[in-house]
């Protein structure tokens, strides 16, 4: 069993099986590294992940340490220069499980949650969550106007008026797609 | 022990506990990140603009097209990491037909048709506030590629389609406008480009083509085609002189490939010779198709029949006349006759028919090919 300490004063510490928290490439490499040091006794800190968000991790990770390993692909750095044809290696289709539905905080109240969770999934390099956070994030947010969008967000215009205006006629053939 | 001594040990462990506390923090970061520790947030995002890049892309990846053009109007970061990312981004496709023009005042307009010809919008390009590049972002082009009027092939027009970002995949390209504002280079670049997909390319009623802007090289970009047409406009008794020989028309041609049509016009490079070595290497892929693989063995026998054609044009081109076409390949093309050619492997017979019609300055050959035999199925 490891155990993680969330960033919160007391740190708030979980128990976790190995397995499970392999899940987390960011952890599982770090055990490797270590391999030889007693890290059942070692509890490791976790300084970006709060207790709440530690806990749906920990949740999460239990319910899926026995999923078959998600397909690895080599990451896209996007650069003008490069011209391989990974334009063509489309993402594949992300499916939310029923389980990871109930699971997700998708209360409007929980949205700030939610966000820190997909923080978290992402220092901590759990990608099929990522994935699924991802996913819910971009259904909830597909076919809103733009000012829906930046209220789900909670971000602001930092546009100029004339900035938005030029932007707008930018894309404004979009409209017809 | 005094009161006084567990005071002290109380403090020193107090002093160690702290010293920890501020230690294994380090530690962990040094190991966790394996990277310097710049990479991490600082605190937990409450905001979904304080996540770092990934998620941000990894959501906008799951939008459609459309709506991911949309999202550059949110916020400047947004704006900033969809352009960055457009590449993995998702992608509408257009499989019909996109049409160029630059009118007289210089305007460049995008015609967008569906599969069944039927226009779906017009976007207009004003001056270089809105880069072409831009625009086709989040469009995956195939289908066909017209530049239609005015300076549409224009190098400004093809360098923005050469950019690493863009997705052009047509199956067709058409130029018909004015390539005066076209160089050899944007032109060689674009087509090699689209090589991967372009299966007809055609210079159909386009003018002011400079001699030099066509070479065996610039349509070798190309690759292997099934059909092109290199029919400029010409005015009065101008003729062009393009340096296109034998080498643009015998590389259309392999023992994969063979092309529907050729038209040349003003290439001044292709000799009977050529047309000869053409029509030679297109029988004897006919000839070889029948053949069963090595290893392969017999497990049916059914009637085949195929049929095919390829049409020579050669316009206005110096070298290539009917009287010296005619002595080069006499034996292979015989006028509005029919020819028979055992294939012995098969023992079917494949059969040609060529015609040859001819006027002042242009020459069609038209060659059929038919196979028709009882034949083993091989595996």
């Amino acid at each position: 069993m490891i155990q993680l300490c969330s960033n919160d004063d007391p740190p708030v510490s979980f128990t976790v099986p190995r397995k499970a928290v392999e899940l987390s490439k960011t952890i599982k490499t770090m055990l490797e590294d270590l391999e030889g040091f007693d890290m059942e006794q070692t509890p490791i800190p976790l300084p970006n992940v709060d207790a709440p968000t530690l806990e749906l991790i920990v949740k999460w990770v239990e319910q899926h340490q026995d999923d078959p390993p998600p397909v690895e692909k080599p990451r896209v750095e996007d650069d003008d220069s490069d011209d391989s044809d990974a334009d063509d290696d489309q993402e594949p289709e992300v499916v939310i499980p029923e389980w990871d539905k109930k699971f997700l905080p998708t209360d409007d109240e929980q949205k700030n949650q939610l966000f820190k969770l997909l923080n978290a999934a992402n220092y901590l390099e759990i990608k099929p969550l990522l994935d699924i956070g991802c996913k819910y994030v971009a259904d909830k947010i597909s076919g809103q106007t733009v000012e829906w969008v930046r209220d789900y967000l909670n971000m602001e215009n930092d546009y100029t008026p004339e900035e938005e205006a030029k932007l707008k006629e930018e894309i404004a053939w979009a409209e017809g797609l | 022990m005094s009161v006084a001594t567990l005071e002290a040990e109380v403090a020193r462990l107090q002093v160690e506990n702290d010293r920890l506390k501020h230690t294994l923090p380090d530690f962990t970061e040094r190991i966790v990140c394996g990277k310097s520790t710049g990479r991490l947030p600082g605190n937990s995002p409450k905001q979904f603009s304080q996540l770092p890049d990934r998620p941000l892309e990894q959501v906008l990846r799951f939008l459609p097209a459309h709506q991911v053009v949309k999202m550059r109007l949110v916020s400047r970061r947004f704006n900033s990491l969809i352009k960055k990312c457009s590449k993995t981004m998702p992608k509408k496709e257009c499989n019909g037909s996109v049409l160029f023009e630059i009118n007289l005042t210089g305007q460049l307009t995008v015609d967008w048709f569906d599969d069944s010809s039927s226009k779906i919008t017009t976007t207009k390009l004003a001056g270089d506030e809105v880069t072409l590049s831009e625009l086709l972002r989040f469009i995956r082009i195939s289908g066909r590629l017209y530049f239609s009027h005015g300076l549409s092939a224009a190098d400004k027009v093809l360098d923005q389609l050469c950019k690493a970002w863009l997705t052009i995949r047509p199956e067709m390209v058409i130029f018909t406008g004015n390539l005066s504002h076209t160089s050899r280079d944007s032109l060689k670049a674009f087509l090699r480009k689209v090589e991967p997909s372009i299966r007809w390319l055609h210079f159909q009623n386009a003018c002011n083509i400079a001699d030099s802007l066509l070479n065996d090289d610039v349509i070798g970009a190309a690759g292997c085609l099934v059909g092109l047409m290199i029919k400029p406009v010409c005015y009065g008794t101008e003729l062009p002189n393009f340096t296109i020989g034998d080498n643009t028309l015998l590389a259309m041609v392999d023992a994969d490939h063979v092309p529907s049509y050729l038209y040349f016009m003003g290439c001044s490079g292709i000799t009977p010779g050529g047309i000869r070595a053409f029509i030679q290497k297109w029988m004897n892929k006919w000839m070889k198709k029948g053949e069963p693989k090595a290893g392969a063995n017999s497990t049916d026998y059914r009637h085949r029949y195929e049929c095919d054609w390829c049409k020579l044009t050669f316009y206005k081109c110096a070298n290539v006349t009917p009287a010296a076409v005619e002595e080069a390949c006499g034996d292979l093309l015989k006028k509005d006759s029919r020819m028979g050619v055992p294939n012995r492997a098969m023992n079917d017979r494949v059969w040609f028919t060529a015609s040859c019609c001819s006027n002042k300055r242009r020459l069609d050959i038209r060659f059929n090919a038919y196979v028709s035999a009882e034949c083993c199925v091989f595996v």
